[in-house]
């Protein structure tokens, strides 16, 4: 039965991976993280990332669910999916951070985040592996 | 990086203030026991805080079987089977009834959500029991500092969104102020919807299985964006509710009563 710190250990594995954590997006508190972070302070990129996480997943742009669906209100409210946006990838010049949001059964507001190295990390193998990983920190 | 302003009017203190200076000490000795506070409790174990609760938001249990990880049967099933030897988060695990990743995320989420209103400046003495430990058994222990670094980085949050914290408490309601023109995120909408003038935070996050703490930053949204409004009860005189920076962590330094208190009978009994 995987945690928290092995879905970490997980990500950690692949290839250019430099650092990583599991976030809360509404409060931006850090609920486990390995590695290394860009401003060396895992706590404070927590806080960073999930206000990009939340404006993302808040975007009525991006809360586009199916085509005409009139009825997303009420939908919404009986709280299936929390966002329909399933990951945000941001590049910079030595790096891709990855923002992979988990859904969980019960409610929540929880993003696995990767970060990259540029010239080692393989970002369509990261993205599916991080999308695998997400899946299975909630599943038995 | 966020608590370098916080105290622009005490000069050389680059520490945090401490919220609670029992649990710092408790923390320091590694004590194993349950610290009561007005408005919740922290477990620890070793030191660390292994469990937190407080009437103002969810149990785990609410949690978990609102949105139907877990049904009501698997949750009394595992009070009855684990409660007494304490284990009940690993035998929900054990037995399937929650995978683990899951539970340690819902479990954490309620650590943090309960520590934070637990923790909430308050004049009534804490008091501590010690051996007491709680059934819901180890899950994922968190350290004092970082639950304290937390709470007060979240009270930072609240006011950074919008420093009235009058919808923290009392009952809400929705201000006719603003038609549904500008449009409201799937989450807020749900809150905006209990909105109805009776229910509070509280009970708004009760009402949804959601964090109470997660409802009050959703409040606080709704609230700069004019959407929701306390509700007052009795119209104070004007003087008494000038809103703004009341409760914030200024009064942090909650001068711990029950250890002056001991204090005071040690030396007077010498």
């Amino acid at each position: 039965m995987p945690g928290i710190d092995e879905c970490l250990l997980e990500v950690m594995r692949l290839p250019g991976a430099r650092g990583a954590s599991v976030v809360d997006w509404t409060s931006g508190l850090a609920l486990g993280t390995i590695g290394e972070s860009p401003n060396g302070d895992h706590e404070a990129t927590a806080a960073e990332t999930a206000e990009v996480a939340r404006m993302t997943a808040e975007q009525p742009a991006f809360a586009h669910l199916a085509a005409g669906s009139a009825a997303a209100p009420a939908e919404a409210a009986a709280g299936a999916p929390s966002t329909a946006v399933e990951d945000v990838i941001v590049t910079t010049h030595d790096g891709y951070h990855m923002l992979r949001f988990v859904e969980t059964a019960f409610d929540s507001s929880v993003f696995l985040h990767l970060w990259l190295s540029r010239s080692e990390g393989n970002l369509a193998l990261a993205r599916l592996r991080l999308g695998e990983l997400a899946e299975r920190l909630v599943l038995a | 990086m966020s608590a370098i302003a916080a105290d622009p009017g005490a000069p050389g203190t680059d520490r945090l203030p401490v919220l609670s200076p029992m649990l710092q000490r408790l923390a320091a000795e590694r004590a194993t026991g349950a610290l009561m506070r007005d408005r919740g409790t922290l477990y620890l174990a070793d030191g660390q805080v292994v469990h937190a609760e407080s009437p103002a938001t969810p149990g785990i249990d609410v949690l978990l079987t609102t949105g139907g990880t877990l049904r009501h049967e698997g949750w009394w099933d595992a009070v009855a089977q684990a409660g007494a030897g304490q284990r009940v988060g690993r035998y929900l695990v054990d037995s399937g009834h929650v995978p683990g990743g899951a539970l340690e995320l819902c479990h954490l989420g309620a650590l943090y959500d309960a520590a934070f209103f637990a923790l909430a400046p308050t004049g009534t003495p804490a008091r501590f029991r010690y051996g007491v430990s709680h059934w819901i058994g180890p899950v994922r222990p968190v350290p004092v500092a970082a639950v304290q670094r937390e709470t007060l980085r979240r009270r930072e949050l609240l006011d950074r969104i919008w420093p009235d914290p009058a919808c923290d408490s009392a009952p809400v309601v929705r201000s006719s102020a603003h038609p549904g023109d500008s449009p409201v995120p799937a989450r807020q909408r749900a809150v905006l919807e209990l909105a109805d003038g009776v229910r509070t935070a509280s009970d708004i996050a009760q009402a949804l299985g959601r964090s109470a703490f997660h409802i009050l930053v959703d409040l606080r949204r709704l609230a700069a964006a004019g959407l929701v409004a306390a509700v007052r009860a009795q119209p104070l005189p004007a003087a008494a509710s000038a809103p703004g920076r009341i409760t914030l962590p200024e009064v942090t330094a909650d001068p711990d009563i029950a250890l002056l208190r001991r204090l005071r009978d040690a030396l007077e009994a010498l």
